[in-house]
């Protein structure tokens, strides 16, 4: 299983190149208010999320989600769903 | 037993029959052969096949629990409708029961919850629905919006298999009766319910069949587009099964994730038809990888239908070079033009042509609203021209009129407001006749809300009346992103407009404009993040902030604000910005600071 901090980087792996800004990523950023993530790009870092994990996140999942916290928290639940 | 996807073709001994009256005498003639809906996975694999012939016995099945639930005939079923069977049955099954289904939205967002009940609250409020499905996924939010009196009972598809059947034989809806309610058109504060006869949306399919799409022996449409639109509902769900061919469906999510399953699936079924707004095919273009063309075969795919939004030529021959190599034919693109209030269709394009474009002198148009051609080239291209695609012929029984702001009816070539009277035009909006009257006239014209000129009957359109914005192929009404800037303390009414102008990625970028007496740097930023943030909240778009001093936002000359004012004034101080960028390029030796 992988911790927090694992996903946390790489989650800032996967946002990095989507965010297109130099400021710095932490568990609080949230996507959209600080890194500007339109609809399309929200679905880009889904599927990366998606394929780099091997998990399916359900569309509900979404409106829980706000901070790079929240998207790990959401991340190790539906991993140990997956285990 | 593997799971197979219903064929494209019916056994020979059936005949394709395209007139009926009801859509139970359509899917109760369908049933007959062994065409249907497929849905497939994201990976995908096929995950569920319902082929008419079952979802028939399973609509009836259900329309007789759900006619045993006392409620009146006519009752409104709100539908959270997801892109699954269950919906498709619900929605038939209140068909067979003669109640009316009502598809609610199915998308969430980052962050969208609060957003998304206050939306399905104001929505089942407004249509009164007594009886409301969701699937798991969404039940936690439909219960939470539908805590009013009047829905009596909520439940997922399962919860409604464990009901008693009446014994009582079905009532089906009838010709005069409504066929559903919709929900695309309308502010999302104040949504309005088109109201579509089943007279009205059987009109429609049958010229869309017969005129528009032209469908045939051996045609098969792929689908990614949401039941809750009219395009997805009508064009793409209800269309095929009338005309007894097979549908395959991708989930709109899984889609917007990987777009190149859109292309897959039309290889793998050689399917012939699909649609989608003109965004779709840009952003599958933008996914595509260098050695993806040769996995697909595209050769089959004869209608790719463009519709929903303003079309840019330009996005589509992207599209099209990119895809040459896979055997797609530029030729295919069928453009079309319709609106939920006239149940889905009014104008298609001519089949098996390159889109026709026009292009007129820009100022002729917008000082004296003639379209003038012009040849492009002239002046060595340095004419100013706007271009702008036909999008073809009224379908049978409509009558098209294009009015200036007095009424008068203009001659071809002459722009003006878009009015539109035929057969599938919906009887008005749901428990709103002010709204209804409105855009409805007594003897049945409609305003479209859209400026268009006409070449011969062909209809081009050139813009919108209506201030509305469309993003990413969803109507945002700019009220609704004023509303929301203005609810913070430092804005007053008035104080601010919103409107749109063309992003870099073809698509339109909202921008609302804030007059306000912010002029601290940091509070201006932070005031300029707090809306933006509220913005994607309630709306699900990004919205750029700009804010200007108190007042100074552009009126008209009865002194309301100007939308058309602010964009203008948004368009110059953007040009004058790049200007002064590129001065500072050529200052800096080409090493130029971007922001």
């Amino acid at each position: 299983m992988l911790s927090d901090r694992e996903l946390f980087e790489q989650i800032v792996d996967i946002l990095g190149p989507l965010a297109n800004v130099g400021s710095k990523i932490t568990a609080d950023t949230d996507l959209v208010a600080d890194l500007s993530l339109d609809s399309l790009k929200i679905m880009e870092f889904l599927l990366e999320i998606e394929d780099r994990f091997d998990i399916s996140v359900p569309i509900n999942v979404l409106s829980d989600i706000r901070t790079v916290r929240d998207v790990i928290f959401q991340l190790q639940r539906l991993l140990a769903e997956a285990d | 037993m593997l799971m197979k996807a219903t064929p494209t073709l019916n056994q020979s001994v059936f005949r394709r029959k395209i007139f009926f009256t009801t859509l139970t005498e359509a899917l109760d003639y369908a049933s007959q052969g062994q065409t249907g809906y497929n849905f497939y996975s994201r990976t995908g694999e096929l995950s569920a096949a319902l082929p008419y012939a079952t979802l028939r016995d399973e609509a009836r099945s259900l329309a007789k629990k759900l006619a045993n639930m006392g409620v009146a005939r006519g009752s409104r079923v709100a539908l959270v409708a997801d892109m699954n069977p269950d919906f498709v049955r619900f929605f038939f099954a209140c068909q067979y029961a003669g109640l009316t289904p009502v598809p609610l939205p199915a998308q969430l967002q980052f962050g969208g919850r609060k957003a998304y009940v206050a939306q399905l609250k104001r929505l089942l409020s407004d249509c009164q629905a007594e009886l409301a499905m969701a699937p798991d996924a969404f039940l936690p939010f439909l219960t939470e919006a539908a805590d009013g009196p009047n829905v009596r009972f909520l439940g997922t598809p399962q919860d409604y298999d464990f009901l008693d059947e009446t014994g009582a034989s079905l009532s089906p809806v009838k010709p005069t009766e409504l066929a559903y309610l919709q929900y695309t058109s309308g502010s999302t504060r104040f949504p309005r319910g088109v109201m579509i006869s089943q007279k009205a949306v059987l009109s429609n399919l049958l010229a869309i069949i017969r005129e528009g799409v032209k469908v045939r022996e051996g045609d098969r449409a792929v689908s990614w587009l949401p039941f809750f639109h009219d395009m997805g509902l009508v064009g793409l769900l209800l269309c095929p099964m009338a005309s007894q061919i097979s549908v395959d469906f991708l989930h709109t999510r899984d889609f917007a994730m990987r777009p190149r399953l859109w292309l897959k699936l039309m290889s793998e079924n050689r399917a012939t038809i699909s649609f989608s707004p003109p965004f779709g095919y840009e952003l599958t273009a933008r996914r595509l990888r260098d050695d993806d063309v040769h996995k697909y075969d595209l050769r089959s795919w004869r209608v790719a239908g463009v519709g929903a939004e303003m079309i840019r030529p330009e996005f589509l021959s992207h599209f099209a070079e990119r895809l040459g190599p896979s055997g797609f034919d530029h030729r295919a693109f069928l453009p079309c033009y319709g609106m939920a209030e006239c149940s889905l269709a009014v104008c298609f394009g001519l089949q098996g042509q390159s889109l026709q474009t026009d292009h007129v002198d820009a100022d002729l148009l917008s000082e004296h609203q003639i379209a003038e051609p012009v040849d492009p080239r002239a002046g060595n291209g340095n004419g100013r021209y706007n271009t702008f695609v036909n999008c073809g012929v009224p379908l049978s029984g409509y009558e098209v009129e294009i009015r200036n702001s007095a009424g008068k009816v203009l001659p071809e070539r002459h722009c003006g407001t878009l009015y539109l009277r035929g057969p599938s035009v919906m009887s008005g909006y749901w428990g709103n006749p002010k709204g209804t009257r409105e855009v409805l006239s007594e003897d049945g014209w409609l305003n479209t809300g859209d400026l268009a000129y006409q070449i011969g009957s062909s209809v081009v359109i050139t813009g919108r009346e209506k201030d509305m914005l469309i993003i990413h192929g969803r109507n945002i009404w700019p009220q609704d992103i004023e509303c929301l800037a203005e609810l913070q303390p430092e804005v007053g009414t008035r104080d601010a407009l919103a409107f749109s102008v063309p992003g870099p990625d073809g698509g339109e970028q909202a921008i609302v404009m804030v007059q306000c007496g912010v002029s601290d740097e940091q509070k201006s930023a932070e005031f300029e993040e707090r809306i933006h943030r509220l913005i994607y909240d309630e709306l699900g778009i990004l919205c750029k902030v700009v804010l200007v001093p108190l007042d100074s936002l552009p009126q008209t000359t009865s002194g309301k604000p100007s939308r058309s004012g602010a964009r203008k004034e948004y368009i110059r101080r953007t040009m004058q910005d790049q200007s002064a960028n590129q001065k500072k390029e050529v200052d800096t030796g080409g090493v130029a600071a971007r922001d």
